[in-house]
């Protein structure tokens, strides 16, 4: 019997997916900076330029707006676009083709046009301070006619973007920086990962913790450190957030009556927000306790970069606090 | 496209527009009066396989690349009968199927996405180009260098056009863009690039032809500057800020007035054939107007349809 399975680091995983993807559909290519003979910053391009030539995986200026612009109007006339944003901080060059163009096509041409384009592009936090280590998601969430994952593991990874690569799109695909070199099992065997469905990674009983991307593995590590505190973790990987998948949040809620949702990008106007609101809207209230970045920019600087982004011992604390709060949101000043 | 037919479409532009104008519903509207010419001029040198865009001053480009007065009425007028099925309305009038991939309102939005559509064809061989309008408004935006820059390298299949009507809203083209000639920008890259009298329909439609020309035989892509005038305020709800003087002066060029003398003059046209002309138009606008009139809204359901 042949493996079902093979080990893939993250990087590999998306390679995979597109080098599968462009050899059965020639509209598929990609367009970035460095994604040619160099293969990505994080590699995640590798071998696609000596496998499907300078054509259809295009090197670009440093021209984020342009970049995304032209994808977008590729997409729009029939092809099948993959552009790479390096970091995620630079998305902000190209919103305006992404969010005023891509996002509104097919409603303003009344059904005649769509962009079905897959933005990739990496976000958080790696020693590269204020101005590369962004995640600015929940930016997008609000944005009628994006969609957006980010996968916390090489399956989903792969099985995320074949999906993406066939929606109609648009589609943001959001990495993390140090997710590239994690391992993982990924069937051989081609599938989707359906957007717009969360997975409980793990189950417990006591408290939901609902996060996405890297602060899954922070999450995890945080529920091990509690089992000793006898309290259980329920962990739901949220890997789409438009669509979110709040009815598995809910349903997990409705077990274990609180809900932490954990990010690490900004709690204002966040992630978490959207998703407690969207829990409490099917439940009613709802004990509900945020985590996420301190307000203020991530540094290069390792003592501070760490004392901004959540880690798993300040999760714990978070969680104990929460568990133990009669008015969680009063935790903070 | 003979020139009879070129003053034709100047003079349904301009009579739909003022029906437009004059219509008690019609919101507010970018109109066009005194650039027909390079509406009309574009057009006529464009094949069918050819996809044009624009900025969000429209009708005009619109109408002369083919696009029914009915259809690009309703849609102006909100109607569910129009191009977009009415959800696109002013700024944003669309019909690919009819070589018309559309317009789009922010300004220097649509540059890129053109450079795309480009890229589209190179990459799948399909013999059409794309040809993008925009305003000297837009010509000051990033976007374009970005655009201008990469098209020339990639070497698309691109036609760049710069309508430069003098003003953006009310600011002065000279007050805000540093070049001598707009056209200028698009030299550093290697593009062919000229300015060219944007009145004269003939004018315009000549240096479009031999431009599409050069982009079909695999040049790369090329800059025009048209300099035109303005007629009326940025839009119908914005205030004009020329005085009535100026502007009874400027509109004493009038691309359609030239043309038509110019048919006289030689004997080309008669005041009966005009006669017939005019009242074909006025015709084929009040059909328009009728057409969108009568046609419904879309329902209300259609807020939430082709979202995603």
């Amino acid at each position: 019997m042949p493996p079902t399975h093979q080990r893939l680091f993250y990087r590999e995983a998306i390679v995979r997916a597109l080098r599968e993807t462009m050899a059965d559909d020639p509209r598929v290519f990609v367009m970035g900076q460095d994604v040619g003979a160099f293969g990505g910053a994080y590699r995640e391009f590798d071998g696609l330029f000596a496998a499907f030539g300078p054509a259809r995986v295009r090197d670009t200026p440093v021209a984020e707006a342009a970049m995304i612009g032209i994808g977008v109007g590729a997409a729009a006339a029939g092809l099948r676009p993959v552009v790479s944003i390096t970091y995620m901080d630079f998305l902000m060059l190209g919103l305006d083709p992404l969010v005023n163009y891509a996002a509104k096509l097919s409603y303003k041409t009344g059904g005649q046009l769509h962009a079905p384009i897959v933005i990739k592009t990496t976000a958080g936090a790696k020693g590269q301070g204020v101005a590369h280590s962004q995640c600015i998601e929940s930016w997008l969430m609000g944005v009628p006619g994006l969609k957006l994952v980010c996968p916390s593991n090489p399956a989903d990874a792969y099985g995320l973007m074949v999906a993406a690569l066939e929606d109609p799109g648009p589609v943001i695909f959001v990495d993390h920086k140090k997710l590239f070199p994690v391992p993982g099992d990924v069937p051989v065997a081609r599938y989707r990962t359906p957007i717009g469905t969360a997975k409980i990674i793990r189950a417990g009983s006591d408290i939901t913790i609902a996060t996405y991307s890297y602060m899954t593995r922070v999450a995890h590590q945080a529920a091990d450190l509690l089992i000793n505190e006898g309290i259980s973790c329920e962990v739901i990987d949220l890997r789409s957030l438009i669509p979110l998948d709040a009815a598995l949040v809910a349903q997990s809620v409705a077990r274990t009556k609180n809900l932490l949702t954990l990010e690490e990008g900004q709690v204002t106007c966040g992630v978490g927000s959207e998703v407690a609101a969207q829990v409490q809207r099917r439940l009613g209230p709802v004990r509900v306790h945020r985590v996420g970045a301190l307000p203020a920019p991530v540094s290069s600087n390792p003592v501070l970069e760490a004392a901004c982004i959540p880690n798993a011992q300040r999760l714990v604390d978070e969680i104990k606090f929460f568990i133990n709060a009669t008015n969680p949101e009063c935790l903070h000043p | 496209m003979t020139r009879h037919e070129m003053l034709y479409s100047m003079k349904l532009i301009r009579a739909f527009e003022n029906a437009l104008a004059a219509h008690p519903d019609h919101g507010f509207q970018l109109l066009s009066a005194g650039e027909e010419a390079v509406a009309v001029g574009v057009c006529a040198a464009l094949a069918p396989q050819d996809q044009l865009l624009t900025g969000g001053r429209s009708i005009g480009f619109a109408l002369a690349r083919g696009l029914t007065p009915a259809e690009v009425m309703a849609e102006l007028l909100g109607k569910s009968t129009g191009t977009n099925r009415g959800k696109g309305g002013r700024g944003h009038l669309s019909a690919p199927a009819q070589g018309f991939f559309g317009a789009h309102a922010v300004v220097a939005g649509n540059i890129s996405i053109a450079a795309g559509v480009a890229l589209a064809r190179l990459m799948t061989g399909d013999p059409g180009i794309a040809v993008v309008v925009f305003g000297d408004g837009a010509s000051g935006a990033g976007i374009l260098h970005e655009t201008l820059n990469i098209a020339a390298l990639w070497r698309l299949p691109v036609l760049f056009i710069c309508n430069n009507n003098q003003l953006s809203v009310s600011t002065p083209r000279q007050a805000v863009l540093a070049p001598k000639m707009i056209s200028d920008l698009a030299l550093a890259y290697g593009i062919t690039a000229r300015t060219f009298d944007g009145m004269q329909v003939d004018i315009v439609a000549e240096a479009v032809a031999n431009a599409v020309q050069a982009i079909r035989s695999g040049a790369g892509p090329a800059f025009l500057e048209f300099t035109s005038c303005r007629f009326a305020a940025h839009s119908t709800a914005a205030r004009e800020t020329r005085s009535r003087d100026e502007l009874q002066r400027l509109r004493l060029a009038c691309p359609i007035m030239d043309l038509t003398a110019a048919l006289l003059t030689t004997g080309q046209i008669n005041h009966e054939a005009l006669a017939t002309m005019d009242s074909d138009v006025s015709d084929k606008v009040a059909a328009a107007l009728n057409f969108a009139d009568a046609s419904p809204f879309p329902d209300a359901a259609e807020a939430l349809s082709d979202v995603f």
